[in-house]
């Protein structure tokens, strides 16, 4: 029997080779079922388009619409049903389907019928809004699931430059079906990998040898499935298209006898993309352009490799984690701990529920170039892998010119980030100061008051600050404000405060200086009760100055509720959006902004999703930073 | 000794704290004169032409023309803030419990025991706090709506503000369990107490002070939050007090300042009351608990 | 009456009522974000609409303004939101870009029932070419006097600035023409008089063209060279400026009118014409409140009848007696209690010089940097062109990731 080592490390393949190979395959299969889904939607696109070139033309040449649509309806199988919807006449043009004859076309659209009259009206709009923009990016060639599981092609209808209307057609899904890529199923090489691997552990002495040769067995499987998988997809996105062009030839032929000039049939420019236009992996002659196919294909074949490469850096990382036996020791840590998880694992719960999805929801949406304009479209289409972040970080221009020679370009992520920087520190070093020195004083046995000044110095935090800080913002008032007034007293003269950043900055700083006080003084007052009063006794004893006694005795003993709190008001004030929003909002020039009110205003005022989730990850990057480097440094997790 | 140093020492302590507090209290006179001046617009200072010293220490003061009542009244009369602030109570009063609970236990646990993830876990608490909350409404919205089914709903609320206040509880608590010496916990389990018996009567009493610290936090979070509250309740009768003070506010349509004012007067009330509520816990409880220790 | 038309009535009676007897209890969600006297006559034409139907009845809520938004765009996409919500022009481009919000209507909206509303309205309601709401209100700028301070409003900008400039004592604090300038929005009313605007075709962002400059160039000469304006303006300090009788004239909408203290006698007139730009009348920009049906509701039908009914002749009028709108629905200006009424008649006279704010999401662009722009040129931090040549390169930028 082998030891346990080396059963791990065998379990460990298997479990990497079960779920690399396992889920590669069933993502290989999903993308050669994609390929054949495209092969079938661009059939029913082919065969719809053809039916709506022979309305269009009945139309124009002013025969029977209707007549028109039934004659195609019976010259090609697949095609179910056509309607014809007229936008302005809101009428009915023609329709192939038995019930909705109300006594001969046209005829007005009914209250029920408000769907179709919508496709159409969402067509004109597309056209209208590709027009008018320098690149497509509405739909012009609608595609969606019918009953049935049939296809519902909606074409515009065209009336000179505009759309007038839509052809509406049902499609019976072609039945397609494509070379699926062949090679070694992936239970097989999982066998055979398994095996050699077998092979290794029972031959191969010493155990990291062991370990290195059946990682390169498990790397060189995953390797050699995922790239030979990558092969197969292209070849088969080439059978997709293919077949694609085998139904446009099939409609032409099908209609050569049906319609009056055979000769005008035109299967390429049947073969529209999403806005419309011939997408052109076919000539006239029904020569399909493999390297036209590869080249489209490539980004997604790229997408793919992506998932590839993550998958099998998962696989291996498991892998991993099993043969050298965490998996075990984790276990065995569970058990022997279990009371000290059960305290943690209830809060711990509702953090994974309510932190870590939307933080991953944030993460995945960062690499994705989403915004307002394709939220509907799903994100993997959308991928861009890091382009956000070299575009946030990349962004050097400090300098700006203006007028008057070069001045600090404000929106610029450095200057801001400096700002942010600036801002937290100034803010937190007077939260604790003043909180701490009040703490302090408030802390004395026999001070007369005392209830009543702790009451009042905690109003700041107790008033919803949308109101105190709209009053500050008023203080600060260039003609009307009190601290203006008090420099006139005073012989001063008054001060345009949001003029310049660092006046503006002042202001700021006041507003969440007075706001975020109570806070630590509360928190201190706290700690401070931690502490014994005998060691003071003691260092009285040893003839501690007071200074020496704050220093030695009181400081130490916060440290420990202290620092968490400290660490914490940073992290608050770095993403204090509130203040500078209603204070300052950003003047002068978005010189006083902080990271968190751009991304804001990146999410919120210019409605790019994937890029404001890049700029949030990016702030907390900058976070995590300096929580791992405060927590060396404090040492704050390990305690007193 | 002492006594006279304590006494000497006072008349700087006081002279401190008066300035801190005219400093924290100017700028609320200014909401209650905002509250009790009966008008809408907030405060601007109102001065002649060619103001005398005197003119402009007037106008510094803040204090209503006239005395009235009656934006309180308004604020009660033409919409339920009452139920409202209600709500707020029971929204923010089981933040708190459920909140300081769960953080005890935890903090507990990262004080007391030694397992592996103790270090991982507590960061993660810090961690969680780091992401920021820009594009986080969405996915809460659909974890709390559409997978709990907990819109218009109480729990919902208090599910979400009870996560988001729980971090700071933790850390602090644990600062503190730290400072609690373990010569305590060892006797008692000498004397045959169980693990949960030591934490309910030997660690919580002592740690009165910080408990009261994150039950103020927590119920401070829970208080004055505005967008989840707003986001997730679909009936009026269920809106929080923030949420009934917002209505005063913003959009193309009248500002309510006074509205407004007095409703957040009226909103830091309760804030006041549960602070004087724990204040008396803010003393030291290790010198109280180790004469019972 | 004839028999006949008595039977026409009871047929069109029977096809209306018999549908919804059969759909039994239908119940109706609306969103809005009234509140006050606005509130109460909404509630009102709520129950006036559910009295005369039969088996609907319609829940409403209000939401605060600061997040209605948002909520809107968490909740209508996922099915959870209202069937009909109450909204300004300005997010409707952003909604129907985004998909699954909101509903088009062009299906119901005939033209019958599009000519009953000022046209500038119904443009709003509109979004490539499509129609997504039913207008309910317009909110417009005009002009507020103090009449204890000025009798005789001025009708051209010359008069303007020289009844200001005898009215404004800069050390005593007091101004003759008070207003937002600093913000964009309410500079809107000069740049549309000088021909200016922010889009030009295929909505591509136009901040820098010359009549822009020119607008903001005679803003500059009235702050800085005429001086009847305040520094740092903010809503909030013009409220106050104009009821201790500090600032004789503001430009400003129908929601300053419920500032206004109870003492001060007041007068609405046109916002002047502007010589410097040829004779032409300030056309700020308005915000039209529309009526909109969501699109994941299944009670479509009942929700147009019910929009219908918000946007009627009637319901309109309360809107506007009771509840201080001035209604985008053209017939209710010929009751002549409205017609007596002097502010809703100021309104309607103004929006005849009026612009519908772009109703597009680029629109949501502009603004920062506008704002940006505006700032740093009251500061007297830079030019009119240099600082809109920066927006406009921002704005340009912004469009073009949006589109990407």
């Amino acid at each position: 029997m082998l030891d346990l080592s080396k059963r791990e490390i065998l379990i460990g393949l298997a479990v990497g080779l079960l779920l690399g190979l396992g889920l590669m395959s069933l993502l290989r299969s999903a993308g050669s079922e994609g390929n054949r889904q495209l092969a079938v939607r661009q059939t029913a696109v082919v065969t719809a388009a053809a039916a709506a070139d022979a309305v269009a033309a009945a139309r124009a040449d002013t025969t029977s619409i209707q007549i028109a649509a039934e004659r195609m309806v019976d010259a090609l199988p697949l095609l179910q049903e056509i309607r014809v919807v007229h936008i302005d006449s809101r009428q009915l043009e023609a329709s192939t389907v038995a019930e909705d004859d109300q006594g001969g076309f046209p005829r007005r659209l009914g209250r029920d019928e408000k769907p179709w009259y919508d496709l159409a009206r969402e067509l004109r709009a597309a056209h209208l809004t590709n027009v008018a923009e320098a690149e497509p990016r509405k739909d012009e060639v609608l595609v969606a699931e019918a009953a049935d599981g049939r296809l519902e092609v909606t074409l515009p209808l065209m009336e000179g430059d505009e759309v007038g209307g839509a052809v509406l057609v049902e499609v019976a899904r072609a039945d397609i079906a494509l070379d699926s890529p062949t090679g070694v199923p992936w239970w097989l090489l999982a066998l055979v990998t398994l095996a050699l691997g077998s092979v290794v552990v029972w031959f191969v002495p010493g155990h990291w040898l062991r370990v290195a040769l059946v990682a390169v067995l498990l790397i060189a499987a995953l390797f050699w499935y995922g790239s030979s998988g990558l092969d197969a997809l292209a070849a088969n996105r080439v059978a997709a298209e293919t077949a694609v062009r085998d139904g446009a030839l099939t409609v032409q032929d099908d209609l050569r006898s049906v319609v009056a000039n055979p000769a005008a049939l035109d299967p390429v420019d049947w073969a529209k993309d999403r806005y419309g236009r011939p997408r052109g992996f076919f000539d006239a002659a029904g020569t399909v352009g493999a390297a036209a196919v590869r080249a489209s294909y490539a980004r997604d074949l790229a997408r793919f490799q992506q998932a590839f490469t993550g998958l099998g850096v998962i696989a291996l990382a498991l892998a991993a984690w099993v043969g050298l036996g965490w998996t075990r020791r984790t276990y065995q840590a569970l058990v022997q701990h279990r009371l000290a998880y059960g305290f943690v694992l209830p809060a711990m719960i509702g953090m994974i529920l309510l932190v870590i999805f939307p933080f991953a929801y944030g993460v995945v949406l960062s690499f994705t170039k989403q915004t307002l304009y394709n939220v509907n479209q799903p994100l993997w289409e959308l991928w861009i892998g890091l382009d956000n972040y070299i575009d946030i970080l990349s962004d050097f221009k400090v300098r700006a010119a203006s007028d008057v020679g070069y001045s600090i370009n404000f929106n610029n992520f450095y200057w801001t980030l400096f700002f942010t920087i600036l801002w937290t520190v100034s803010n937190v070093t007077i939260g604790v100061t003043v909180g701490l020195i009040l703490a302090l004083i408030l802390n004395a046995k026999d001070l007369r008051l005392k209830p009543v000044y702790r009451v009042i110095l905690i109003l700041p935090w107790a008033v919803p600050n949308y109101i105190t800080a709209l009053i500050w913002r008023g203080m600060f008032h260039q003609q009307f404000g009190v601290i203006n007034q008090v420099i006139q007293i005073f012989g001063g003269e008054p001060l345009a405060w949001f003029d310049t950043w660092y006046t503006s900055f002042f202001a700021v700083l006041a507003t969440n200086g007075w706001l975020s006080f109570p806070f630590m003084m509360v928190v201190s007052l706290g700690a401070l009760q931690s502490i014994p009063g005998d060691l003071y006794e003691a260092a009285r004893v040893d003839g501690a100055s007071r200074w020496q006694q704050f220093r030695y005795v009181t400081l130490p003993s916060l440290k420990p509720a202290l620092v968490p709190a400290v660490i914490l008001s940073v992290v608050w004030t770095f993403n204090m959006f509130n203040i500078i929003y209603l204070v300052s909002g950003g003047q002068p020039a978005g010189a006083t902004e902080i990271l968190i009110t751009d991304a804001y205003k990146i999410a919120f005022e210019q409605y790019r999703y994937g890029y404001a989730a890049a700029y949030s990850t990016v702030i907390f990057l900058v976070l995590l930073t300096y929580g791992i480097w405060q927590n060396r440094v404090t040492k704050a997790t390990e305690g007193a | 000794m002492s006594k006279r140093e304590d006494s000497v020492g006072h008349v700087w302590q006081h002279l401190i704290l008066i300035v801190m507090v005219l400093v924290t209290v100017y700028p609320i006179l200014w909401v209650l004169t905002v509250a009790f001046s009966g008008q809408q617009n907030l405060a601007f200072i109102d001065l002649p032409a060619d103001p005398t010293l005197g003119d402009r220490l007037r106008a510094i003061i803040p204090w209503p023309e006239q005395v009235t009542m009656s934006n309180f009244v308004a604020v009660f009369r033409d919409q339920p803030f009452g139920r409202w602030l209600l709500n707020s109570v029971v929204v923010s009063a089981a933040t708190t419990l459920v909140g300081v609970f769960l953080a005890c236990t935890a903090a507990y646990a990262f004080s007391r025991f030694n397992f592996p993830g103790r270090r991982a876990g507590m960061m993660s608490f810090l961690i969680s706090q780091m992401f920021p909350g820009t594009l986080t409404l969405i996915p809460l919205y659909i974890i709390i709506v559409e997978w709990l089914r907990l819109g218009s709903n109480y729990l919902g609320l208090v599910l979400m503000y009870a996560t988001i206040a729980i971090p700071f509880c933790v850390w602090m608590l644990k600062g503190y369990f730290d400072t609690i010496p373990r010569e305590l916990e060892e006797s008692a389990l000498i004397d045959g107490a169980s693990p949960a018996m030591i934490f309910w009567k030997i660690i919580l009493p002592l740690a009165k002070p910080a408990v009261a610290v994150t039950a103020l936090f927590s119920f401070m979070t829970a208080w004055n939050e505005f967008i989840l509250a707003l986001t997730i309740m679909d009936k009026e009768s269920m809106y929080t007090a923030p949420v009934g003070l917002r209505f005063f506010v913003g959009g193309f349509a009248e500002q309510q300042w006074g509205f407004f004012a007095a409703g957040s007067i009226v909103a830091a009330l309760p804030v006041v009351v549960l602070f004087l509520m724990l204040q008396r816990y803010l003393i030291s409880g290790l010198t109280a608990g180790s004469v019972k220790g | 009456m004839t028999r006949s038309s008595w039977l026409l009535i009871m047929t069109v009676a029977a096809a209306v009522v018999v549908p919804v007897l059969a759909s039994a209890q239908t119940e109706l969600v609306v969103w809005h974000a009234y509140r006050g006297r606005e509130k109460a006559a909404f509630e009102q034409v709520v129950a006036d609409f559910e009295a005369s139907q039969q088996g609907i009845t319609v829940k409403s809520l209000a939401v605060p303004y600061d997040a209605y938004a948002d909520k809107i765009s968490a909740a209508v996409p996922r099915g959870k939101g209202p069937d009909v919500f109450i909204y300004a022009q300005d997010r409707l481009g952003g909604w129907v870009e985004a998909g699954r919000t909101i509903e088009p209507l062009d299906f119901y909206v005939t033209p019958d029932i599009s000519e009953r509303f000022l046209p500038a309205t119904m443009e709003a309601m509109t979004y490539q070419g499509n129609v997504y709401g039913l207008p309910m209100n317009f909110k417009v700028l005009t002009m507020f006097y103090n009449k204890a301070v000025l009798q005789d409003p001025p009708e051209t900008s010359t008069e303007l600035v020289k009844v200001a400039g005898s009215l404004t004592d800069q050390s005593a604090r007091r101004f003759g023409l008070a207003y937002w300038y600093s913000d964009f929005y309410y500079h809107s009313g000069l740049m549309n008089a000088f021909g200016g605007g922010v889009f030009g075709e295929g909505r591509d962002a136009t901040l820098d063209r010359p009549e822009n400059v020119q607008s903001l160039e005679l803003l500059l000469q009235w702050l800085n060279e005429d001086e009847i304006l305040p520094a740092e303006p903010s809503t909030s300090l013009i409220t106050e400026l104009f009821n201790s009788g500090r600032a004789a004239m503001v430009f400003s909408g129908p929601w300053f009118m419920a500032e206004i203290g109870e003492d001060v006698d007041f007068g609405l007139a046109l916002l002047p014409r502007i010589d410097e730009a040829g004779g032409t009348r300030m056309k700020p920009w308005m915000t039209i409140e529309g009526a909109y049906i969501a699109e994941p509701s299944e009670n479509k039908d009942a929700a147009f009848d019910f929009i219908l009914h918000l946007t009627d002749t009637a319901a309109a009028t309360v809107m506007a007696l009771e509840g201080r709108q001035t209604p985008a629905r053209t017939a209710v200006y010929d009751d002549p209690r409205v017609q007596e009424d002097p502010i809703l008649a100021a309104f309607r006279e103004q929006v005849e010089y009026a612009v519908p704010m772009p109703n597009f999401a680029e629109m949501t662009m502009v603004w920062s940097p506008a704002t940006t722009a505006m700032n740093s040129l009251v500061r007297g931090a830079a030019s009119p062109e240099v600082a809109l040549e920066q927006a406009q390169e921002d704005v340009e930028a912004r469009i073009a990731s949006l589109r990407k």
